[in-house]
């Protein structure tokens, strides 16, 4: 076994090496343009000379992506003056794949180097965090590819960037209902001071007169660095929950959800008062804050986050969230003080929640309290029960099916749909909903607790049986 | 005076028009075994509630270790009632909540079970040794205490072996049988490490041969863990074999109290629990 995979993981260097080197050496483009596109043949056409032109143009720009769909056009406008042989069909092939190879090496030499590792170590449990290292690796190198493959901005990539940051939300609430037990609906509102702090702090400062025109370019007038303002984002949240945790932690259950549903009204109210408009410009929309392009930002930030979140669920404190959980005279009886935990649990939570709100407005580009209704909270909310109160890995999930499903595999149902010359009824913008409640429904009836219930989808399942296996997005 | 472990003073607890403990007052000394015993609804948990401190008595005062843990006073209307002509009636307010007191050297258990449900057996001691670590948020996150964690882990398999539940550790806490459930909670209130263990009928449900088996076993961990036993049961067995003194409650007030035997013969215990003749 261990020379086995010893021999493996050599295998997978050189493969890797390979990669890597081919990838680094491939010719750039405008040497290939060179040997695809002969001299004289170019001289000839005054079209062929000006499409090189053009694409030598792009690279001087820099803008690649350009130049690569200037080239297509070219190969496909004049198929017979090119000169492509095997040689060049190679080169061209690595040019174009040159970042998808790169990345792809760098994986399997990670791969590779893991492996030869594990053949070392004798402890399981180090055997795990290897196995973990490798998972994690692998998600994030299977999103730089499929996100070089199937481009930024398409819909699998929209429900990705999405479906992460819902997965930080929905995690960050069952943290509160479900490892706590604490029935609260004031998730928007947290979310959305995260957004509002995020947003403020990072717009650009020559774009403040602009954003803020109706009130005398803002009174913030410097730009925080983006993870500086995730991090503020998070902290407010938390702040706001610590001075609302005050009273309202010492109410149960359904009042408790009350008085947070309706802590999360008033901030979203009050964040659009005139009077505060220099700070949070009203009712209007902010913008022209740093965003994000690639997947690969709210993936890393919220996995860290929840992988954070993992880690202090299995830590002694996690285990005292759950006691209060479970039985709160009891877990008193056993030295926790519950009004000390609870508030620590909403704090965090909500700490979470900021940063979550904070990716979204970078996903939604632009940010205006006014959407942060409560009907956002139950979105959340509904992720947490169709997932399982109580587990990490079907928030996790739960989320991704249900960014899915709402905005990419039942979008055929909002279109009037003929099959023939027959006109499929019900096919009518806002059928999607309908469907969509009664999927969910049907996931209710079936899986009471939810898709995963409390358990958790660990390594459980891959290796022996053992427990603390944590998955992220 | 110095070796008594708990103290309480003129404990009354008033739910509106009922009294449900009236005055009532004992002693327990460092290293005994006491029983409070009476019929049903004579007052015996709310007076341990009153002394783990889940609620404030109405009027009274707790010692632990001679250190005041819970005192209450009436104000108003209600300490003209309480305090009569008495102009020393004392004001003083102290109620520590039960984590505290706990913290102090106290655990209990409870009359209904209350495990934590969805936990397994050794989840639940391991919440109990929660205690006893002294870590912030930051190193529990990141397992900087991982020394302590192990100390906390060896510790829970410890007192699962002490109540011999080791092998059933992996299993959910309620799919014991009912037996092994008061044993786990024993064992729950033990990973505190606690200096008096407080019994909430510890037999109640259990046939004969059980409850024969709870008495060597309580009598075991007392001397194990030099622990001082405060009891509320019913069964007569249990509490004549193994208490060393016994306080007897009738409708909240204390109606007798001595060693077993004493107490045995108490012509108002006998009525307490028979019934007067009507002649």
């Amino acid at each position: 076994m261990k020379v086995f995979k010893i021999i493996l993981s050599l295998l997978l260097a050189i493969i890797a090496c390979l990669l890597i080197f081919f990838s680094i050496n491939a010719l750039d483009l405008s040497a290939l343009l060179k040997e695809i596109v002969p001299l004289e043949t170019m001289q000839q056409d005054a079209g062929l000379e000006k499409a090189v032109k053009r694409i030598n143009d792009c690279l001087a720009d820099g803008n690649q992506n350009r130049a690569l769909r200037s080239l297509n056009r070219l190969l496909d406008d004049y198929p017979d003056k090119v000169h492509l042989d095997v040689q060049t069909k190679l080169d061209l092939f690595f040019y174009r794949n040159n970042k998808v190879m790169l990345t792809l090496g760098v994986y399997v030499l990670f791969f590779s180097a893991a492996l030869a590792v594990s053949a070392f170590l004798k402890q399981q449990k180090h055997q795990t965090a290897v196995l973990v290292a490798i998972l994690v690796a692998s998600l994030y190198a299977g999103i730089y590819i499929v996100e070089d493959l199937v481009g930024v901005n398409s819909m699998l990539m929209t429900v990705l960037k999405k479906g992460a940051i819902y997965a930080l939300l929905a995690v960050s609430m069952n943290l509160l209902n479900g490892f706590t037990g604490l029935f609260s609906l004031g998730q928007a509102g947290f979310m959305l001071v995260g957004a509002y702090t995020y947003a403020i702090f990072t717009i650009e400062n020559t774009s403040r007169a602009q954003v803020y025109q109706y009130y005398q370019g803002g009174l913030v007038q410097f730009t925080l660095p983006t993870l500086v303002a995730i991090l503020l984002a998070g902290l407010a949240a938390a702040f706001f929950a610590f001075l609302i945790g005050l009273p309202v932690l010492r109410l149960k259950s359904d009042y408790l959800a009350i008085a947070t549903l309706g802590f999360a009204e008033i901030i979203r109210a009050v964040l659009q008062y005139d009077g505060l408009g220099r700070i949070t410009n009203g009712s209007n929309l902010l913008r022209k804050f740093t965003t994000f392009n690639t997947a690969l930002f709210p993936f890393a930030v919220s996995g860290i986050c929840i992988a954070l979140i993992a880690l202090l669920i299995h830590s002694t404190y996690g285990r005292s969230f759950k006691a209060i959980r479970d039985d709160e005279v009891a877990a008193e009886a056993m030295g926790i003080n519950l009004f000390v935990y609870k508030q620590l649990a909403f704090v965090i939570s909500s700490f979470f929640a900021g940063i979550g709100g904070a990716l979204l407005a970078m996903y939604q580009t632009t940010v205006q309290a006014a959407a942060f209704t409560s009907a956002m909270t139950y979105e959340i909310l509904l992720i947490v029960v169709i997932g399982g109160m109580g587990s990490i890995s079907g928030s996790i999930l739960a989320s991704f099916l249900f960014i899915a499903s709402s905005e990419w595999w039942l979008r055929f149902l909002d279109n009037v749909t003929y099959i023939g010359t027959f006109k499929v009824p019900f096919f009518r913008s806002g059928f999607r909903m309908v469907v969509f409640s009664v999927i969910i429904m049907v996931v209710v009836l079936f899986y009471r607790k939810g898709i995963m219930g409390d358990k958790e989808f660990g390594l459980k399942s891959l290796m022996e049986p053992r427990k603390g296996g944590k998955r992220r997005g | 005076m110095a070796d008594s472990m708990l103290k309480l003073n003129n404990i009354t607890m008033q739910f509106g028009g009922v009294i449900a403990v009236d005055d009532f007052s004992i002693v327990v000394k460092q290293n005994e075994i006491v029983a409070i015993i009476g019929p049903n609804g004579a007052g015996k948990t709310t007076a341990f509630n009153c002394v783990t401190g889940i609620y404030p008595p109405t009027s009274g005062q707790v010692f632990f270790e001679n250190r005041l843990i819970v005192s209450n006073y009436p104000n108003k209307k209600m300490k003209a009632l309480y305090a009569g002509g008495n102009k020393n009636f004392p004001k003083e307010k102290v109620c520590l909540t039960p984590d505290k007191i706990t913290r102090l050297g106290m655990a209990r258990t409870f009359q209904n079970i209350r495990l934590f449900k969805s936990q397994t057996v050794f989840e639940n001691v391991l919440i109990a040794t929660h205690l006893h670590q002294k870590c912030n948020l930051f190193s529990a996150v990141f397992r900087l205490n991982h020394q302590q964690e192990q100390a906390a882990r060896k510790h829970a398999m410890d007192m699962l072996e002490v109540v011999g539940l080791l092998e059933v550790k992996d299993e959910l806490a309620t799919s014991l049988p009912y037996g092994q459930q008061r044993r786990l909670e024993i064992a729950r209130a033990l990973a505190t490490k606690p200096k008096m263990l407080l019994l909430d009928e510890p037999a109640a449900g259990m046939n004969p041969q059980e409850t024969a088996e709870l008495a060597q076993f309580i009598r075991q961990i007392k001397e194990r863990f030099r622990l001082t036993v405060l009891l509320i049961e019913h069964h007569m067995d249990l509490v004549m074999s193994i208490s060393d003194r016994i306080y007897v409650l009738d409708f909240g007030r204390l109606i007798a109290h001595g060693t077993p035997e004493q107490v045995q013969d108490d012509p108002k215990v006998i009525a307490a629990y028979l019934g007067e003749d009507e002649e």
